[in-house]
C-alpha cells in the first residue's frame, strides 16, 4: 500500500481517530490519549493501530502498539516516517 | 482410521509462532473434524473428518479453513516473547507419559470428554499444591473468598467475554417450570448412543447462566459499580473453571472442568504490578522446593479467531500475561500450569470500579491450574513416590 503519511495533518489524524474509535471528531481533543475516553480502551487502541496500518502502512509491532498511545505521538510518528 | 482425510494449502503461510494457535482453532470450524494438524512449515493443513464429505461440503469446509488462516495470520505482527525465568534444565528422571499408568492405577477416570475424577494419589498432589499456593496467598495476607461455579450471562457480556472466547463457553440451564414438560422429561428422556439427552430443545429454559470460566471475575463483579473505600483488595479463592476445548481436550493436560487457585489484586497500577512481581519471587521459591523444571515467559490468552489478532497483539505488546510453563519431558514440550496476569484498568473500566481518588481500579491475578500442576509433576517424577522430591513426599506422608 502506498505510504500516505507525507504531509499528514493533525486534522487527518483526528479524523482517523474519530473513525477508528467511532466517536464524533469534537471529542478528539489535541492531547487525547489511550484511556482518556471509554472508546479508547484496549480494543479501541487496536482499531486505531489497524487504521494506521491500512491508511499509512504503519507496521503493527510491539513498539508501535505501546508507543502510539496518544494523538500527539501518532502525529509525531507519522512526521518522522515522512522524513525517513 | 478417519473416514476422510483432506489436505489444504493455506493462502497465507502460517508463521511458526501461530501454528499452535491456528491448529487449536481449526477444531471449531466444523463438527466433522476429528483431528487438525498444521505442518511445521506452515504450508499445509491436514484434516481428519469423521464422515465422508461431498464436493460441496468439502469446498465449503476449505473456504472456512482459509478464512480462519486469513483472519489469524494476516499482517506481520510477531509477538515479543520474553523469557523471564528458565529452569528447564533441572534434572528430570522420568520421561514417560503418565496418563496410561494413571488410568491403570485408577488414579484418573474419564467421565466425559475433558471431565475426570481423580484417585487418592493425584487428589493428594492437588491438595499439596493447593496448600503451597495458599502459602503464597497468605504471604500477601489475601482475604479468602468463595465463589460459585455458575456465573450470570449478563456478567460475562459486560466484560466482552462472548466476543473474546465464544468457543470455550459452557452453558447451564434447567427444565422450564411447566409440569407437562417436566413430566414428559421424566417419563421419556434417555441418553442416545452419543450420550446426548433426547429431550426436545424447547424443554429447556432460556440460558441466563453459564459455568464460570475463571475465578477472579467473581470478585470484580462483586465490587462492580462502586468506589473501593479501602483503596485496594488482595483476595484469594479456589474454584472449578470450565473451558470447552473440543478435540483439543486431552487427559489432565487440557480439561473442560478444572480447578484454579487464584490470588487477586485490585488497586492502583503500581500496587497490582509490584504484587505481580512479588508473587513471581514467592512462586520461584516454592517451585524450587518442588524441583520442577519450568520457565516463565510472556504469553497471550487463546482468543477466538476474529479477536485473536487484535487482542493477542495488545496483550503481548504490553506484557500483560506471563505463563509458568512446566516441562513435559515425554513430548519435549511445556505445559502452562499457572500465570501472572495484569489486566490494566480493563475490569475497572467495564465494571465501573473506582478508587477513592476517582481513578479507575487496575486488576491482576496469579492463577494456578491444580490438575495441570499435578500432571506436570507426575510427568517429571512418575508415580513412584520414592523418587519424588523430599518436600512433596514428606508433606503427603
Amino acid at each position: 500500500m502506498e505510504d500516505q503519511s507525507k504531509g499528514v495533518t493533525i486534522e487527518q489524524v483526528r479524523a482517523l481517530l474519530s473513525t477508528a474509535l467511532q466517536v464524533p471528531e469534537d471529542q478528539i481533543t489535541p492531547d487525547l490519549a489511550f484511556g482518556d475516553i471509554p472508546q479508547w480502551d484496549s480494543m479501541g487502541h487496536m482499531e486505531v493501530l489497524m487504521s494506521l496500518e491500512n491508511h499509512f502502512s504503519v507496521e503493527i509491532s510491539p513498539d508501535t502498539i505501546t508507543d502510539l498511545v496518544s494523538l500527539p505521538t501518532i502525529y509525531d510518528y507519522l512526521q518522522v516516517n515522512e522524513n525517513a | 482410521m478417519p473416514n476422510t482425510r483432506i489436505n489444504i494449502t493455506p493462502h497465507h503461510l502460517i508463521p511458526a509462532h501461530l501454528i499452535g494457535e491456528v491448529e487449536s482453532k481449526l477444531a471449531y470450524v466444523d463438527e466433522t473434524i476429528t483431528k487438525a494438524v498444521v505442518q511445521p512449515a506452515g504450508d499445509q493443513i491436514t484434516l481428519d473428518l469423521n464422515s465422508p464429505a461431498n464436493q460441496d461440503d468439502r469446498e465449503h469446509l476449505v473456504r472456512k479453513i482459509q478464512q480462519v488462516v486469513d483472519t489469524m495470520a494476516k499482517g506481520g505482527f510477531k509477538p515479543k516473547i520474553q523469557i523471564l525465568e528458565d529452569y528447564l534444565d533441572r534434572p528430570i528422571a522420568f520421561h514417560e507419559d503418565p496418563t496410561e499408568q494413571l488410568i491403570e492405577h485408577n488414579e484418573i477416570n474419564q467421565e466425559a470428554n475433558g471431565v475426570y475424577s481423580l484417585g487418592p494419589l493425584v487428589a493428594g498432589l492437588v491438595d499439596y499444591f493447593e496448600s503451597r499456593f495458599l502459602e503464597l496467598a497468605q504471604s500477601f495476607n489475601a482475604k479468602p473468598y468463595r465463589f460459585p461455579a455458575l456465573i450470570p450471562a449478563k456478567y460475562l457480556e459486560r466484560v466482552n467475554y462472548f466476543r473474546a472466547f465464544p468457543h470455550s463457553l459452557s452453558f447451564a440451564t434447567h427444565l422450564r417450570e411447566d409440569l407437562d414438560v417436566i413430566d414428559d422429561f421424566a417419563e421419556h428422556t434417555i441418553c442416545d448412543k452419543h450420550g446426548a439427552l433426547t429431550a426436545e430443545k424447547d424443554s429447556f429454559a432460556p440460558i441466563k447462566t453459564l459455568l464460570s470460566p475463571a475465578v477472579c471475575y467473581h470478585l470484580y463483579f462483586a465490587i462492580a459499580d462502586r468506589t473501593l473505600s479501602e483503596g485496594q483488595i488482595t483476595a484469594t479463592a479456589v474454584g472449578n473453571c470450565f473451558r470447552y476445548e473440543s478435540i483439543n481436550l486431552s487427559s489432565l493436560e487440557r480439561m473442560w472442568d478444572f480447578t484454579m487457585r487464584e490470588v487477586i489484586f485490585v488497586g492502583e497500577k503500581e500496587f497490582v504490578l509490584s504484587n505481580r512481581e512479588k508473587a513471581r519471587e514467592v512462586v520461584r521459591r516454592i517451585f524450587e522446593e518442588f524441583g520442577l523444571a519450568y520457565k516463565v515467559e510472556s504469553a497471550n490468552d487463546p482468543f477466538f479467531i476474529g479477536e485473536f489478532r487484535k487482542q493477542a497483539a495488545f496483550q503481548s505488546a504490553f506484557q500483560l500475561k506471563y505463563e509458568i510453563r512446566a516441562s513435559l519431558p515425554y513430548k519435549s514440550s511445556t505445559l502452562a500450569v499457572g500465570s501472572f496476569n495484569y489486566h490494566q484498568d480493563f475490569f475497572g473500566r467495564h465494571l465501573n470500579i473506582s478508587l477513592p481518588d476517582g481513578s479507575l481500579a487496575h486488576t491482576g491475578c496469579v492463577a494456578f491450574g491444580l490438575e495441570r500442576m499435578a500432571f506436570a509433576f507426575l510427568a517429571q517424577f512418575g508415580l513412584e513416590t520414592k523418587t519424588w522430591p523430599v518436600a512433596v513426599r514428606s508433606s503427603l506422608s
